[in-house]
C-alpha cells in the first residue's frame, strides 16, 4: 500500500511533461506495421490467391485508406481549438461515410452479389445494425461512473467490422490454404484452423484496442474502460463477420429453399445468442490486460497484463472454434436448447470471468472516485462540496438529481446538471491518475477542468 | 473515509494472471489435440494414386466424361482411386469431405488389396438435401493407424459452383 497525503491537491505527475510522450512513436509504429501489413494482404491475396476476396480486399484498400484517414482527422479535431473543430470533424465523418459506403459497396459487389445479390447483403446488414447498436449502448452503460465518447465506442467498432476483419483476410486465406492441402481432415484440421483464427482475429482486434491504450490515455483510465473498448471492437468485428456468415449461408442453402432459415438462424446466433458470449468477450480481456497495465507502474507487470489479456482472448476464441464439434446438436426440438446450452458452457465461463473483473474494476474505481470526491471538497476549492459526495458517489442519485433539474427547468437545466457531474467525475478522475502518478497531463491542465467546473457551477440553478 | 487500498488493483493483476494460466492450459490442450490428431513422423512415402474425379452416373455406378475439377449442383461426381500401387496391407479408406467438412462418401477402412474393385468413391448428398451444397469438396486417401487416419496419401480438391 502507498501512503497518500490526505485532503491536498497532488503535485504534478510528470513535472514537465512531453508534447509527445513515448508511446506515441510505439502507436505510430504499429500503425505503419498495420498498414503495410494491409497493403500486403492484399497485393498477396491479388496476386496468389485470384480469389473473389483476394479481390475484394485489394479494391477495398481505398476503404481503409478512407476510414484511416477520417479516424486520424477524427481523433485530431479534438485537440484543436472549438472554433475549427466543428470543419475538421465533417471532413473526418464525410471520410469515414465514405470509406463504409465504399467497403460495403465492395463487398456487395464482389463477394456475394454473385450468388446471393446486393438485396440480401443489405438486408443482412440492416438486420444486423440494431442489435450491435444496442450491444454498444449496453457496453458504453457498463462504465457507470465516467461513459466513454460516442466518437471513440464508434471508432473501436469501426476498426473491429473494418480494418480487423481486413487484416485477417490474408493471413487465415493462406493459413486455410497451406493446412486443407498438408493436415489431414478431421479434428486435427479443426485446432489448427482454430488456433489460425484464435490468433490473428485477436491480434488484429487487439491492435485497435492497443492503440486507444496508445493514443486516447486520457479516455482509457482503467481496467473498466479497457472492457468497454475490447467489447466495442469486438461487436464491430462480429457485425461484419454476421453479415458474411448469413449472406454466405444464405447463398449456400437458397436453392433447397431454406436460405433465409439459414441466414436467420445464424442471425440468432451471432447477433442473440452470442451477441456479448463470442468475440465481445474475447476483445474484452485484451481491453481487461490493457486496462490493468494503464494502473500499474512496474514493468515486468504491465507486460504480464497486457500478454494476459492476448492469452486469455486467444484461448477463448480457440476453445470454442476447435471444440464445437464435440457439442454435436440433434435434429429434434431438444437441438435448440441444445445450442443455449452449448453456447452458455463453452463460453460462458470466460463471460462470467469478463464479468468478474468489469464488477471488480467498477467498485475500485468508484471507491477511488469517492476518496478524491471527498480530497477534492475538503480542499475548499468549491469543485465539488462536502454535500454533492453522496449524490456523485451513485449513478442512481446522479440520475435522480437530473430528473429534479430536468423537473425545475426542462431539458436544458437537466443536461447542465449532466454537464457538471459530468465535469466533477472528470476532475476526480484526474486527481486519482495524478495522485497515482500515471498521467502525462501538466497541473494546469487540472487547474483548466477545476475552472471548468466552477463555470458550469455557476450556469446550473440552485 | 473509506481507506484506498492500492492492493486492489494487485488483486485484479492476479485475478488476470490466474484466468491467464487457465488460457494456456486451454491452448495447451489444444496442441496436444493436434500433435494427437496430426502424430510427426507418419510420413511413409506411400503415394496413392487418383484417378481423376469424374461425372457420376447413379443408375449405372460409372462415372462420365472427362476429368473435371468443378461441378454444378445438380451434377454428381466420384473419384477414381487406382488402388493397385499401394502396398496389400496398409489400413486405408477414402472420403470425400463438403465445404464444412461434414464426410458426403467413404470407402473402407480396409486394405487395398480387398477394396481393389472398389475404384468410384461417389458424393453422396445429405440427407434432406436435392443436390450437392455448393463450395470447394475435399477428397482424400488416408493411411490408418490404431482406427485414425495419420497420414494422406492423395488429395484433390474440387469446386461446385454456386
Amino acid at each position: 500500500m502507498r501512503a497518500t497525503p490526505a485532503y491536498t491537491t497532488p503535485p504534478a505527475a510528470n513535472p514537465q511533461p512531453r508534447l509527445r510522450p513515448g508511446r506515441y512513436g510505439i502507436a505510430v509504429a504499429i500503425t505503419a506495421v498495420v498498414v503495410i501489413a494491409l497493403i500486403a494482404s492484399s497485393l498477396l491475396n491479388y496476386v496468389y490467391l485470384d480469389s473473389i476476396p483476394g479481390r475484394t480486399s485489394l479494391y477495398g484498400l481505398l476503404a481503409v485508406a478512407l476510414i484511416a484517414l477520417g479516424t486520424y482527422i477524427g481523433v485530431r479535431a479534438f485537440t484543436r481549438e472549438r472554433a475549427s473543430r466543428r470543419k475538421h470533424l465533417i471532413r473526418a465523418g464525410v471520410l469515414l461515410g465514405l470509406g463504409v459506403l465504399l467497403w460495403l459497396l465492395v463487398i456487395d459487389v464482389f463477394v456475394f452479389t454473385q450468388a446471393a445479390g446486393p438485396g440480401v447483403a443489405a438486408i443482412c446488414a440492416l438486420a444486423c445494425i440494431p442489435t450491435t447498436a444496442f450491444g454498444l449502448f449496453v457496453v458504453r452503460r457498463m462504465d457507470r461512473n465516467e461513459k466513454e465518447p460516442w466518437k471513440l465506442v464508434l471508432v473501436a467498432a469501426a476498426w473491429g467490422a473494418i480494418v480487423a476483419t481486413s487484416l485477417v483476410i490474408w493471413g487465415e486465406s493462406l493459413w486455410e490454404s497451406i493446412a486443407s492441402r498438408t493436415l489431414v481432415p478431421g479434428p486435427g484440421l479443426d485446432a489448427s484452423t482454430a488456433f489460425s483464427a484464435g490468433v490473428l482475429e485477436e491480434l488484429a482486434k487487439g491492435t485497435a484496442v492497443v492503440l486507444l491504450f496508445l493514443v486516447m490515455r486520457n479516455d482509457f483510465d482503467d481496467v473498466v474502460d479497457g472492457i468497454v473498448y475490447g467489447a466495442a471492437v469486438g461487436l464491430g468485428f462480429n457485425f461484419m463477420e454476421s453479415v458474411t456468415y448469413m449472406t454466405n449461408l444464405y447463398a449456400i442453402f437458397n436453392s433447397e429453399g431454406f436460405g433465409w432459415y439459414a441466414a436467420g438462424f445464424q442471425w440468432y446466433a451471432r447477433q442473440g445468442l452470442g451477441l456479448f458470449f463470442g468475440h465481445a468477450t474475447y476483445t474484452a480481456f485484451i481491453g481487461a490486460g490493457l486496462g490493468v497495465a494503464r494502473q500499474l507502474h512496474n514493468k515486468r507487470q504491465k507486460a504480464f497484463a497486457i500478454l494476459s489479456g492476448f492469452l486469455i482472448a486467444i484461448a477463448g476464441h480457440f476453445s470454442w472454434d476447435a471444440w464445437l464439434t464435440f457439442f454435436p446438436i440433434d435434429s429434434t426440438l431438444f437441438g435448440l436448447v441444445e445450442i443455449h446450452m452449448r453456447t452458455l458452457i463453452m463460453t460462458g465461463p470466460f463471460t462470467a470471468g469478463v464479468i468478474a473483473l468489469l464488477l471488480f474494476g467498477i467498485r475500485y474505481e468508484a471507491m477511488n472516485l469517492v476518496d478524491q470526491f471527498r480530497k477534492e471538497a475538503a480542499s475548499g476549492s468549491g469543485a465539488i462540496l462536502p454535500e454533492e459526495i453522496p449524490i456523485l458517489a451513485s449513478p442512481w442519485q446522479r440520475l435522480k438529481q437530473r430528473l429534479r433539474a430536468f423537473r425545475r427547468g426542462g431539458l436544458r437545466a437537466y443536461f447542465k446538471v449532466a454537464r457538471l457531474q459530468s465535469g466533477q467525475l472528470d476532475l476526480a478522475m484526474e486527481r486519482w491518475h495524478r495522485e497515482r502518478q500515471e498521467i502525462d497531463m501538466p497541473l494546469e491542465a487540472e487547474d483548466a477542468l477545476r475552472q471548468r467546473v466552477l463555470q458550469l457551477r455557476h450556469w446550473v440553478p440552485a | 473515509m473509506a481507506t484506498v487500498q492500492y492492493d486492489q488493483l494487485q488483486t485484479l493483476y492476479r485475478t488476470l494472471l490466474v484466468f491467464a494460466t487457465v488460457a494456456v492450459v486451454i491452448l495447451a490442450v489444444g496442441l496436444v489435440e493436434f500433435v494427437y490428431f496430426e502424430p510427426p513422423g507418419q510420413t511413409t512415402g506411400v503415394k496413392a494414386r487418383i484417378a481423376g474425379v469424374y461425372q457420376y452416373d447413379q443408375a449405372t455406378g460409372n462415372t462420365i466424361g472427362p476429368d473435371r475439377s468443378s461441378f454444378a449442383r445438380t451434377e454428381e461426381f466420384a473419384a477414381v482411386v487406382d488402388w493397385s500401387g499401394l502396398p496389400p496391407d496398409l489400413s486405408v479408406d477414402a472420403r470425400w469431405y463438403d465445404t464444412f467438412g461434414s464426410v458426403v462418401g467413404r470407402v473402407g477402412p480396409s486394405t487395398p488389396a480387398a477394396l481393389g474393385p472398389r475404384t468410384i468413391i461417389a458424393v453422396t448428398v445429405p440427407q434432406g438435401l436435392h443436390h450437392n451444397l455448393p463450395g470447394h469438396y475435399t477428397f482424400v486417401v488416408e493411411r490408418l493407424q490404431g482406427g485414425l487416419p495419420v497420414e494422406v496419401l492423395a488429395r484433390r480438391i474440387v469446386l461446385v459452383e454456386r
